[in-house]
């Protein structure tokens, strides 16, 4: 269960992962698309309202101007009437509600008698009354005054820069003044009217298209004119001020500014990115609209925690539902696991489930099921093959028995003669033999070696046996009774196998020997004098091979006292690991090595020994023959 | 045990090469099959490499003799290493087959 769950989950982690990845990929393009969006629209959203704004200003301005290009005429012809210039005055400020104030400034002596000469009328802004009077004084010298020189100079209207008036409105404003010249063309005084500063600050501050934006009107010369710092308001210049740092570009835009140029700048101060839209206005003003980059950013930004805060809920949905879909579609996984570790438990008959999808887990049901008929069926072979095993093992032991019981086991303890012998099959049967008998004092013995193992050469080893046996009743010399053995196993001989046989008769008064080799290996001799050494014997031919093959005998006569040993190559051909051989020159030395007086069996041990300790337990892989005959 | 088969019109020249024993009797005698079932007149063994046999595998010499013989052909072994010649000589193989 925990591997599922472990499975599940991190399936499902991958699959939020990369949909996190991919999403947040989305947010990021999204993000930066909508930015530059809301960039251009917030351009030409605050160029609306800059255009909105210069063009109610002008509106205003305009009417001012046109309010004192109207009356122009009427001055000119009503220059002797005073009471009906402070008339004309108080008529242009009534009509005007912008107009704060109006003046008919003449030039000083204009007026016999009258240094100064200005009719004046005001509107007080806090009371509302209206009040003319005279305002040209010696504290109040207005020809120095730039509304009323520098129109003079320049023979045009003119829009004076703010300034605090002192003389009669006592507040910041402006003045439009426009020269006056008599019908000679002298230059007599000007006609002014005044606007409210107070009224251009309320306009501007109030143009706020973004919560922290602000917006500033400028003077020709770069003083403030609006600003949302009135203290900033004719004190201070935008050289002065800290609105945007005075680099070259900064000092380039300033003057740009100032020289009625039009612009969108967007930049990055203290930290913060802003941008500044400014425009001209016909009297040389300028409007600058300054916005700061996270306002319109702010909704965005809002957004973006929404987003994220979906897209957190939304994965999290996504990875307890994938996870719970994946847990869904590989429970048979889960069944299956269970039924294979109940099938791997013995269980052949265990329900393997149901998959009705046509996908990998029904191809994986499909394999699960072949797979415990396939155990099924092996199974029963593997029954019916154990069964058949076990039959022919326990055969096979019989036959062991059989072939072991051919092999005499009498050995004659009597005087003057010891006999020992044994087989060591490699298999359970084997092609090895040994024999003997004691017929008239005479001891007749004989091995043989069946070509191959196993069961065949057990065969070919019984029916040698046979015709030994029957062959050697008949009491013929050896080199006859190894001729009929031989044309015995000829006959009927199909398999090609052979045998190597040496058979001997032992005069047990004379220790006359006489002895037929057909193949087998030579025999050793151990003489009293203690020095082994290998029987001379011609070799004849292997029996089974050549019928008619004519076999010879020799003779030997042995001093009492000495040891025979006959063995098959079993012994000789015995391998340890390292495919050496034990050799006849190491089964000399072993026989060299025996005390003269040793028994026939401890002879038989003792070479067991040897070969044990030669081959270090490696695998026997031939039949091992040994026989020892001990004479007087 | 690796045997190697050239032929040379009717003769044949096999190479023996490594030990002949009962796990390897059964492949062996599968390795000279084409020389028992070959038409080839002339067959000569080198035997240099050879290390060892079992009676397993003389029976298998003498079997590729007695076919060899059947079809009037000639079988020769030669190079025979000295403990493996002793075992042809024991055993009374070197009467029948030719060893040079």
């Amino acid at each position: 269960m925990s591997i599922k769950t472990k499975f599940s989950s991190r399936l499902s982690l991958y699959i939020v992962g990369f949909s996190a990845l991919l999403l947040i990929a989305v947010m990021l393009l999204y993000g930066m698309f909508a930015r530059s969006a809301i960039q251009n629209e917030a351009q030409e959203n605050t160029e609306k309202v800059l255009d909105n704004t210069i063009l109610e200003i002008e509106k205003v301005i305009t009417e001012v101007e046109r309010a004192v290009d109207n009356v122009d005429w009427l001055v000119m012809r009503n220059l002797g009437d005073e009471k009906f210039l402070y008339e004309i005055t108080r008529e242009v400020v009534l009509a005007n509600p912008n107009i704060i104030g109006s003046a008919i400034a003449f030039e000083p002596g204009y007026y016999k008698g009258k240094p100064y000469f200005a009719p004046y009328t005001f509107t007080n802004a806090e009371t509302g009354t209206t009040r003319s009077f005279q305002m040209g004084s010696e504290q109040y010298d207005y020809p120095v005054l730039d509304w009323y020189q520098i129109p003079k100079l320049l023979d045009r209207p003119y829009w004076s820069e703010p300034y605090f008036d002192e003389g009669g409105g006592f507040q910041r404003m402006s003045t439009y003044s426009m020269p006056l010249r008599d019908a000679e063309g002298r230059f007599v005084g000007v006609i002014t009217a005044d606007i409210s500063l107070e009224w251009l600050s309320h306009k501007v501050a109030t143009l706020k298209p973004y919560e922290h934006s602000y917006t500033m009107l400028i003077g020709r010369n770069g003083t403030y004119i609006a600003h949302p710092d009135s203290s900033k308001v004719l004190n201070e210049t935008i050289f002065s001020g800290q609105m945007i740092s005075m680099d070259e570009q900064a000092i380039a835009q300033a003057r740009d500014m100032l020289s009625g140029g039009r612009n969108f700048i967007s930049y990055k101060y203290q930290g913060q990115g802003r941008f500044t839209l400014y425009g001209p206005l016909s009297n040389g003003w300028c409007l600058a609209m300054m916005c700061f980059y996270s306002d319109l950013y702010k909704v965005l930004s809002i957004m973006n925690w929404i987003m994220l805060s979906i897209l957190i809920l939304g994965m999290t949905v996504l990875f307890l539902g994938s996870r719970r879909i994946i847990r869904y579609e590989t429970k048979p996984i889960e069944d299956f696991s269970r039924a294979a570790l109940s099938i791997a438990g013995g269980d052949f008959q265990t329900h393997i489930p149901e998959v009705k999808t046509e996908d990998e887990l029904r191809d994986l049901r499909d394999s699960l099921s072949f797979m415990v008929r396939s155990i099924n069926d092996y199974m029963e072979r593997l029954k019916s093959t154990t069964a058949a095993k076990e039959r022919y093992e326990s055969e096979l032991g019989i036959a062991r028995d059989i072939q072991m019981s051919l092999l005499p086991t009498d050995f004659p303890q009597i005087e003057g003669l010891q006999l020992c012998a044994l087989v060591h099959p490699a298999r359970e049967v084997g092609g090895d033999l040994y024999d003997f008998h004691i017929n008239d004092n005479t001891l007749y013995f004989a091995v043989g070696d069946v070509s191959g193992k196993g069961v065949p050469a057990s065969l070919f080893m019984a029916i040698t046996r046979a015709a030994l046996r029957f062959v050697g009743a008949m009491g013929m010399n050896m080199a006859d009774v190894m001729s009929r053995v031989n044309d015995t196993l000829c006959d009927g001989n199909d398999a090609e196998l052979f045998v190597t046989l040496f058979i001997a008769r032992l005069n047990l008064e004379t220790g006359e020997m006489t002895y037929c080799n057909a193949g087998h290996n030579p025999i050793v001799l151990l003489p009293p004098d203690g020095k082994a050494e290998f029987l001379h014997a011609r070799p004849n031919l292997a029996a089974g091979l050549f019928p008619g093959f004519p076999y010879q005998e020799e003779s030997i006569t042995i001093t009492p006292g000495t040891s025979l040993c006959l063995y098959t190559d079993g012994v000789t051909e015995a391998e340890r690991d390292d495919k050496r051989q034990y050799g006849e020159e190491r089964l000399l030395e072993w026989m060299s090595s025996q005390p003269g007086d040793r028994s026939s069996a401890a002879l038989v041990a003792s070479l067991l020994e040897s070969l044990t300790a030669f081959t270090e337990g490696a695998e026997q892989n031939d039949d091992i023959t040994i026989m020892t005959i001990r004479w007087k | 045990m690796n045997v190697t088969i050239n032929e040379e019109g009717s003769k044949a020249l096999v190479t023996l090469e490594g030990r002949l024993d009962t796990t390897n009797a059964d492949q062996f005698q599968k390795d000279i099959t084409p020389l028992m079932t070959g038409s080839h007149q002339e067959i000569d063994v080198d035997c240099t490499g050879m290390e060892y046999t079992s009676s397993q595998g003389l029976r298998m010499f003498l079997m590729l003799q007695k076919t060899v013989s059947a079809r009037g052909a000639k079988l020769v072994l030669k190079n025979m290493k000295p403990q493996v010649k002793e075992v042809f000589d024991i055993t009374g193989f070197s009467h029948i087959i030719t060893i040079v």
